[in-house]
């Protein structure tokens, strides 16, 4: 069963997030912040997708997205951008950072589902 | 030394910080989503014990056999509304609660600010803590009226407040 990290600062998005990924059968991780998230990772964490909001207190989405791609164990782990900002120049800043794909909030289960799935490992 | 008329300008950004983290609480729905997804569980469960009735009675009882199926039925359709109302309003909430924490953080650091040492908040400090697009619709509007009123006679971008307090 592959595993998902999720990573949001609103406990609300976290357990919504979990239970989507959860109810189509995926496991799942969380953290509260790309902090969290990287220690998480440096723990032997190794998810097949990370799933991350932008803002976020104490590492904001970007810099985790850097960090993670530092690590041999993430280079090449899909990270799915998921955050309320639709701009352009942010969405240049998550992929010059190592971003997979982009989603708005709101997004729909079904949209979320099929973004997962196209990246996930084959 | 802060003058005294600054002095209640800081008071009056620090009341209206409070009075919008007080507004975010009111409209964080958080706990509405908590009880879709409760709710969501509990149909879950009940479904699974018509199933199991109507696996009981299947000979005993077609009627109760045939509403039981039924029941069941309606009660996928229903669960799925929930849960995509669920996630749907989790992220509608999330992006209420991120805006409402924009307008606190600048409003607490204007109240914060001394105004005789630097700008209190420039429009550009204002757009840095912006989390969506529509956040920046809304301040390029603002920012094209106050133009149209500086090029009509009025006071324009000063009439933000910032400009003629900066050194």
């Amino acid at each position: 069963m592959p595993a998902i990290l999720v990573l949001d600062d609103s406990p609300t998005m976290v357990m919504s997030l979990s239970r989507v990924l959860k109810n189509a059968g995926y496991e799942v991780e969380t953290a509260a912040n790309g902090k969290e998230g990287m220690t998480k990772l440096a723990g032997g964490l190794k998810p097949s997708v990370i799933l991350t909001d932008l803002n976020m207190p104490l590492m904001d989405g970007v810099a985790f997205i850097k960090e993670a791609r530092k690590s041999p164990a993430t280079r090449f782990t899909p990270i799915i951008v998921l955050t309320t900002e639709s701009s352009g120049p942010k969405r240049d800043e998550a992929r010059a950072a190592g971003a997979s794909a982009w989603l708005t909030k709101p997004t729909q289960p079904d949209e979320l589902l099929s973004t997962l799935k196209q990246l996930l490992p084959k | 030394m802060t003058s005294p008329t600054d002095a209640s300008e800081n008071l009056v950004h620090a009341v209206l910080a409070a009075q919008v983290a007080e507004l975010r609480n009111r409209v964080d729905s958080g706990a509405m989503v908590e009880l879709l997804w409760r709710t969501s569980d509990v149909l879950a469960e009940l479904s699974g014990l018509v199933a199991e009735l109507a696996g009981r009675c299947h000979h005993s009882n077609a009627e109760l056999h045939s509403k039981c199926n039924a029941a069941v039925e309606a009660e996928i359709d229903l669960r799925q509304s929930l849960e995509s109302l669920a996630f749907e309003q989790a992220q509608r909430n999330d992006f209420i609660c991120q805006t409402v924490d924009c307008v606190v953080t600048a409003l607490e650091r204007l109240a914060a600010a001394d105004v005789r040492e630097s700008p209190r908040l420039s429009p550009n400090d204002l757009a840095a803590l912006y989390v969506s697009e529509d956040q920046r619709k809304v301040h390029h509007a603002v920012v094209r009226r106050f133009s149209l009123a500086g090029s009509s006679g009025c006071d324009g971008v000063e009439s933000l407040g910032w400009e003629r307090r900066g050194k």
